[in-house]
């Protein structure tokens, strides 16, 4: 083969047999970037001015209740949707109405979509077929890809012959056999029972870490995007609410969304008293004084959310010595798991804040606080977190506050 | 004793639940029988009445005898001899095999790109191209065989449009009463035949799968080949099936527009039992006539589960 002369401000990159130029404007450090992207079906806005890059060998989750656009999000990569407005760029380069069988993405989709007519070998050899690769070069890359996903020996089998995860497995294994820039998972562990879906989820993580290709992963799955993912975006409503690594979002959630949709979060509502450099007092319903680190856009005479998780809050019988971040209330009811119990503790507002205590105990004895007991819930100032409206990542319209209680009875399920 | 008896007890309870059980459950295992042979007893009935026997009558009066006085039963290969002996009833055979051939492939090519269209292309004209495509099995078979005489005849529409467009200076009569107007004919009667499964089997493809080989690098024109092709080939041997068999046994449409060339195989088979009632020889040209048919259905069945083209398997 001739050696390929590339442009300026580009390189050669080879792979395999054949060899590609490359850019190396800074833009490449990217896989994978959405600039401004907006999709529109008729009224509804799928996708809502998306902007965020996806760094090479990374594993991100878009994560969102269902309708929140992350598959239309990832349609629009695979190439099956296009953008209303905005700009995609694979590998440093805006993709356009490039169609999907020129894209060099590949997807996993949801409900696996294995060719039911084909072997499994068959199934996992199309895309080099397709690529109209030598037929040994074919057989041997297939055979290291079944061997990948620890699929040895089904090679003559249909797909209706599998199970569910076997299919999954085979499923990837077509996907990822095209060395893919980027690859598109969309929910693809949805259809499995739950320890199936655990081992993928391990075999998932393996099999990131051997190829090193960039993984787009779609979930509805808190847990699953937690475990899993370098950073996730959760997505509501069309918009990206928090692009974070999995320990920033769950400690740092930037909105009353985000904070209510992945795990347990209690929202105080209150009033901004008093602000400095370092805190922010926030008084609420039933006078009671909060105080949390200093935010942007929480003023003295805002109404904010004071979020905190239920694991963060120490529940002791006695009276501590300092008022503030304490509050006064009554066991309403517990749910004993064993390692922990959660108590919906009764406010003297009347509002419920939910805890969870650690069973750590030292004998059995003092395993749960029965109902009625009076208790004082503390937290320190640093486990409280400010939610105002003016915060976040996305500034929040004024109509926007009625979704506060819905928020909170996600966090509350 | 006591020991003894306290253990026998509950054994003997044990075995008589089981007993008990199983006696209901072997009821319920011969009432199901009952009910299902409840429910085949009709059909099983109608075969018998309409296929075994009429078929087991076939086979044996193949062997008869035909005479000036009527049918003598016998037991003469003569009947089949006088098939092979005469070169005329081999050809026919031929001749109709290749017309149904020809009607069968014409009706696949027209159909399964407008069946493609039905199934992929259109949402908003589906059930009208739908209904359009059925409205002339409503329409009884004789009249629409007879509707193409005034459209192919000398007075007919082809030529007089020809005449009027000074195309022709006299009315081409190569229209009707040949192989030419029977094939036209078969194809336009037995379509929706062809049509209709092939639509059933596109309708049913999962458009994911297409999206899939497109995603693997496949080109609309591959993802074709490698994918809607051999998902719909069950329609497709289902319509092929279908029409061949429906055009190689045709009879009537030959006999109305298909003049002295355009005779089939029906044709001198329906004359054998209404016009030279030599029976026996009927039978003979039946069974070779459902011997090609059953040759066609195992060659279908290698290329595609006949349970799955009719139907009953999705």
């Amino acid at each position: 083969m001739e050696a390929r002369t590339c442009p300026e401000a580009s390189v050669r990159r080879l792979t395999g047999a054949n060899c590609a130029c490359y850019r190396t404007s800074p833009v490449s450090e990217f896989d994978l970037e959405f600039r401004n992207v907006t999709k529109t079906f008729g009224d509804v806005r799928a996708v809502d001015d998306a902007t965020f890059q996806v760094r090479r060998g990374e594993f991100l989750s878009l994560l969102g209740p269902s309708g929140c656009g992350k598959t239309t999000s990832l349609r629009m990569i695979a190439g099956f949707d296009r953008p209303t407005s905005g700009e995609i760029f694979l590998d440093g380069q805006p993709v356009g109405a490039t169609p999907p069988y020129r894209r060099n993405v590949n997807t996993v989709f949801q409900h696996y979509a294995l060719f039911p007519h084909k072997t499994v070998v068959d199934n996992v050899a199309f895309g080099l077929r397709m690529k109209r690769q030598p037929r040994s070069h074919i057989a041997e890359r297939v055979e290291r890809m079944l061997a990948l996903v620890e699929l040895p020996g089904v090679g003559r089998r249909f797909p209706h012959q599998l199970s569910g995860g076997q299919q999954q497995r085979v499923a990837l294994a077509r996907a990822l056999i095209n060395e893919p820039t980027v690859l598109l998972l969309d929910e693809p562990l949805g259809a499995l029972d739950l320890k199936v879906r655990r081992r993928m989820q391990q075999e998932l993580k393996r099999i990131h870490r051997e190829v090193g290709v960039t993984f787009v992963y779609v979930t509805h799955d808190q847990e699953e995007a937690l475990t899993m993912s370098d950073r996730i975006a959760v997505m509501n409503h069309g918009r990206i609410e928090q692009l974070d690594t999995p320990a920033g979002i769950y400690e740092r959630p930037a909105t009353r969304f985000v904070a209510g949709f992945i795990g347990l979060t209690n929202l105080l509502r209150g009033v901004v008293e008093a602000r400095n450099d370092r805190d922010v007092v926030v008084r609420i319903a039933g006078g009671a004084r909060l105080r949390a680190e200093t935010i942007d856009g929480a003023a003295a005479g805002a109404e904010v959310d004071v979020a905190i998780r239920p694991e963060k809050i120490r529940m002791t019988a006695v009276r501590p010595a300092a008022a503030d971040n304490c509050l006064e209330g009554q066991v309403a009811s517990f749910v004993y798991q064993g390692a922990a119990t959660e108590y919906q503790i009764a406010l003297a507002n009347a509002q419920e804040v939910r805890v969870i205590v650690q069973n750590v105990g030292e004998t059995w004895r003092a395993a749960v606080v029965p109902v009625g007991t009076p208790v004082y819930l503390c937290w320190s100032r640093g486990a409280g977190l400010i939610l105002s409206d003016a915060a976040g990542a996305q500034p929040r319209e004024p109509g926007d506050d009625d979704e506060a209680p819905a928020a909170e009875r996600v966090a509350w399920r | 004793m006591a020991i003894e008896g306290a253990t026998a007890r509950p054994a003997v309870a044990a075995s008589a639940s089981r007993s008990v059980r199983q006696d209901v459950l072997a009821l319920l295992n011969r009432w199901g029988w009952v009910k299902v042979l409840l429910f085949l007893v009709p059909a099983c009935l109608l075969l018998m009445l309409y296929l075994v026997i009429p078929i087991v009558m076939l086979i044996v009066m193949s062997f008869y005898r035909s005479t000036l006085f009527g049918v003598v039963p016998d037991f003469s290969w003569n009947n089949y001899l006088h098939f092979l002996r005469n070169p005329m009833f081999p050809n026919l055979l031929l001749r109709s095999i290749r017309l149904a051939v020809t009607v069968t492939a014409i009706s696949l090519l027209v159909s399964y790109p407008f069946a493609y269209f039905l199934a992929r292309g259109t949402r908003r004209f589906r059930t009208t191209l739908l209904i359009l495509v059925m409205v002339p099995f409503w329409t009884s078979y004789l009249i629409r065989t007879m509707s193409w005489l005034p459209i192919l005849g000398i007075k007919g529409l082809v030529n007089y449009s020809l005449m009027t467009l000074q195309l022709v200076e006299s009315p081409v009569e190569a229209f009707l009463f040949n192989q030419f107007s029977v094939v036209l004919t078969l194809i336009h009667i037995y379509l929706p035949y062809m049509v209709v499964p092939i639509y059933l089997s596109l309708d049913r493809l999962d458009g994911r799968l297409l999206e899939a080989a497109s995603d693997l690098g496949a080109t609309p024109l591959r993802t074709f080949w490698h994918v809607t092709l051999p998902l719909s080939l069950p329609g497709v041997v289902g319509g092929i099936v279908m029409v061949f068999i429906a055009a190689f046994g045709a009879y009537v449409t030959p006999k109305l527009l298909g003049g002295s060339s355009g005779i089939m195989f029906g044709n001198v088979l329906a004359d054998q039992y209404s016009g030279t009632f030599n029976w026996p020889f009927g039978a003979v040209l039946a069974l070779i006539m459902m011997s090609v048919v059953l040759v066609l259905l195992v060659v279908a069945s290698r290329f595609a589960r006949l349970d799955a083209v009719f139907g009953a398997r999705a």
